[in-house]
């Protein structure tokens, strides 16, 4: 709605500058072509001048020459009266032109037109000289006001421009206005669309067509939105309707494995290969979980619980609790929390958080089967908790780093398993950020950061 | 629940075992048999289970949280309504361990399917023994035991040694009590502190080392050199080569 005021208001201003420089050109033209045609009036030979070329001599006038052409070519006729009204000289006089005047007649005459000629009048030494153009060549016309008036014109035309000014702007508000309201709805259901609402515009009125548009657009965002949805939630749910039907056999495979494995009568290597089964069960069953929970993370429909926990408290456990499960002595598990980090509080889901530890322990165990050092530190920095967990193995194939930081879908993640994965979107889940890279000696290091309460 | 007076022990527990899934009933029947428990009644399905439980009045329930005709929870509610059975759960789904330990069913406990036998026989005797023999637990004698030539006796709080007869402090006791619960394995500091103070390590780090190091002046032949009392680095303390007497 902003921005449509914004719009508004610079087509208001703009539309009563048009209106203003219009309105100043077109004086502007008009002062020229005044001035322009005043000066045709000049060109060539005035009135005066060409009453001055006649001249009497012994009771015979005479007119210049170059006087006569003038006449020829810019009017049709010439006279001269005599201070009785007699007609003493005249040119090409036309037969419909008295040759006898009174004082009345030529008052009217030398203002307007003589038997609808067009005239001008000059005083001449022996009289009055007239000059007549042709019938309907000339419009006559004589502007007249007071003084004061002609005086007053510096205020007034500033004036004038003024209130045309403001009546230029009120006609474009007022055409803004009606503007407004017709695009209001539109620009309110844009915005409605934008937040994934359904929008359901008016089509009538002026314009009807983009609400049309708008409409057909929404409806379409929405069945995609819930074409999306559906998607999501059926992926979702079938990877948790296998994963609940593998679990029954499952359960099968490790129990009975599990009791060949402790069952004395069995020989060892039979034991041993009862064992085998045991585990490699075990692992699918951690696959399974992890797969289910991935997809579940991915599209949010895990339910994170929202708990204040120390982190620090935290990190022990999970390292305790792995030394406790009797790790192989080739790995080591180190914990440093740096003194601010002792007390430091987040927000966040315990069950969760443990999970993308131990995944990552896990995955240092996994990818340096000839063992290697685990470090895991914590500090806290501004406003936030950075876990940096770190080994001395053989690090992250290229191909993993980039899969893994540019946070693609989970389909992307073929080759490292979903242990990673799990923890970038868990992390992700808390609003916090995981940096994947290796060190420069080449083994792998993890930093997240999560935000402190 | 009628007869919990003459129940020597939890293997006289009369259980009912609720699945669907009659290869499964079958192994944990086998595996339940194998543990010692000689009464097990089996059903397949709400119905049967409903049945069974008003006629056979067993003493735990292991419930499968999905059968064909119902909801595991609805039914353990059924059956709560009518006595206070323990129940353990078995579940198929992640999303299961979210209801019930957010929901509050008051489920004594619950396996997650696949599971190992060793697992869900542990389970069901703590729930079991939880359920019938509580009070008779903590009556008994509390445990003794040898740390090399040292004695330690938890009913009296004494540690006998060549250097005479020691009595542990409360908080000693706490802490030494827990890193005897937990022998052969890491106790991180945290919980060395909830067991003796009822908080985290943070605040009491000077406190519990200092604890740690009169303890060990007490149970330990060299102090300085400890052999049974280790220190883990960063996480905790863990008790070594006690033996139980």
């Amino acid at each position: 709605m902003k921005s449509m005021i914004k719009i508004l208001s610079r087509y208001v201003l703009s539309a009563a500058a048009i209106a203003l420089i219009l309105l100043i050109v077109n004086f502007s033209l008009l002062a020229v072509w005044v001035i322009q045609a005043g000066k045709y009036e000049q060109r060539g030979y005035s009135t005066g001048q060409l009453a001055n070329s006649l001249t009497e001599s012994h009771g015979v006038y005479t007119l210049a020459e170059s006087a006569e052409r003038e006449i020829e070519k810019q009017y049709q006729w010439a006279m001269l009266l005599d201070d009785s009204g007699q007609v003493i000289w005249s040119k090409n006089l036309p037969g419909d032109v008295p040759l006898k005047y009174s004082a009345p007649d030529i008052a009217s005459f030398s203002r307007w037109y003589l038997n609808d000629y067009p005239v001008y009048v000059w005083r001449h030494s022996d009289g009055l000289f007239v000059l007549g153009c042709a019938k309907g060549s000339r419009w006559k016309h004589s502007i007249e006001m007071y003084y004061e008036e002609m005086e007053n014109t510096l205020i007034w035309f500033p004036a004038l421009l003024a209130l045309n000014g403001l009546a230029a702007i009120l006609l474009a508000l007022l055409f803004a206005m009606r503007l407004f309201r017709a695009l209001k709805p539109l620009a309110k259901g844009i915005e409605e669309m934008a937040e994934k609402q359904t929008v359901e515009l008016s089509t009538r009125g002026l314009l009807g067509d983009l609400a049309v548009a708008i409409n057909k657009t929404s409806a379409r965002l929405i069945t995609q939105e819930a074409a999306l949805n559906r998607r999501d939630n059926a992926r979702t749910t079938w990877i948790a309707g296998v994963s609940h039907d593998i679990r029954t056999p499952l359960s099968l495979v490790m129990g009975y494995a599990s009791q060949l494995e402790d069952d004395p009568e069995l020989p060892p290597a039979k034991r041993e290969q009862a064992g085998i089964i045991r585990r490699q069960s075990e692992r699918i069953k951690t696959l399974v979980s992890d797969l289910n929970l991935a997809s579940k993370l991915e599209y949010d429909m895990q339910p994170i619980r929202q708990n204040s926990l120390v982190p620090a408290v935290l990190l022990r456990e999970v390292v305790a609790d792995f030394l406790n499960s009797g790790l192989d002595d080739r790995y080591t598990v180190d914990v440093e929390i740096a003194e601010n980090a002792q007390n430091a509080l987040i927000i966040g889901d315990e069950e969760l958080l443990r999970r993308a530890v131990s995944n990552l322990i896990t995955n240092s165990i996994r990818h340096n089967s000839n063992g290697c050092a685990i470090n895991i530190t914590l500090e806290k920095g501004l406003g936030n908790c950075i876990l940096r967990i770190f080994d001395n193995g053989t690090g992250f194939p290229q191909t993993v780093l980039e899969d893994l930081n540019q946070a693609q879908d989970t389909a992307g993640l073929q080759n490292h398993g979903l242990g990673l994965t799990i923890v970038r979107q868990i992390v992700k889940a808390h609003e916090g950020s995981t940096k994947f890279h290796n060190l420069p000696e080449g083994s792998c290091e993890v930093i997240i950061s999560l935000p402190a309460k | 629940m009628g007869m919990v007076m003459n129940m020597k022990n939890i293997f006289d527990c009369k259980l009912l075992l609720v699945d669907d899934e009659p290869e499964l009933r079958r192994m944990v029947n086998e595996i339940l048999r194998k543990e010692g428990y000689a009464k097990i009644i089996c059903a397949a399905d709400c119905q049967q289970a409903r049945e069974l439980f008003s006629s056979e009045k067993p003493d735990g329930v292991i419930l499968d949280v999905s059968l064909p005709d119902g909801d595991g929870f609805a039914l353990m509610r059924e059956f709560r309504a009518l006595s206070a059975v323990p129940v353990l759960f078995l579940s198929a789904r992640d999303e299961d361990e979210n209801r019930l330990l957010g929901l509050g069913l008051g489920a004594d406990d619950y396996i997650t399917k696949p599971f190992l036998p060793r697992e869900l026989t542990l389970r069901l005797r703590a729930v079991l023994t939880r359920a019938y023999f509580p009070i008779v637990l903590k009556q008994s004698q509390k445990p003794a035991f040898r740390l090399g030539g040292t004695e330690v006796d938890f009913n009296s709080g004494a540690v006998t040694s060549n250097k005479g007869q020691l009595t542990l402090t409360a908080k000693e006791f706490a802490l030494l009590e827990k890193l005897y619960e937990n022998r052969g394995s890491i106790v991180t500091g945290d919980s060395l502190c909830q067991a003796a103070w009822g908080d985290d390590l943070y605040g009491y780090e000077n406190t519990l080392m200092v604890h740690i190091r009169r303890l060990r002046e007490k149970i330990e032949p060299e102090p300085s050199a400890p052999r049974y009392l280790l220190t883990v680095r960063g996480l905790g303390y863990k008790l070594t080569g006690a033996e139980r007497k």
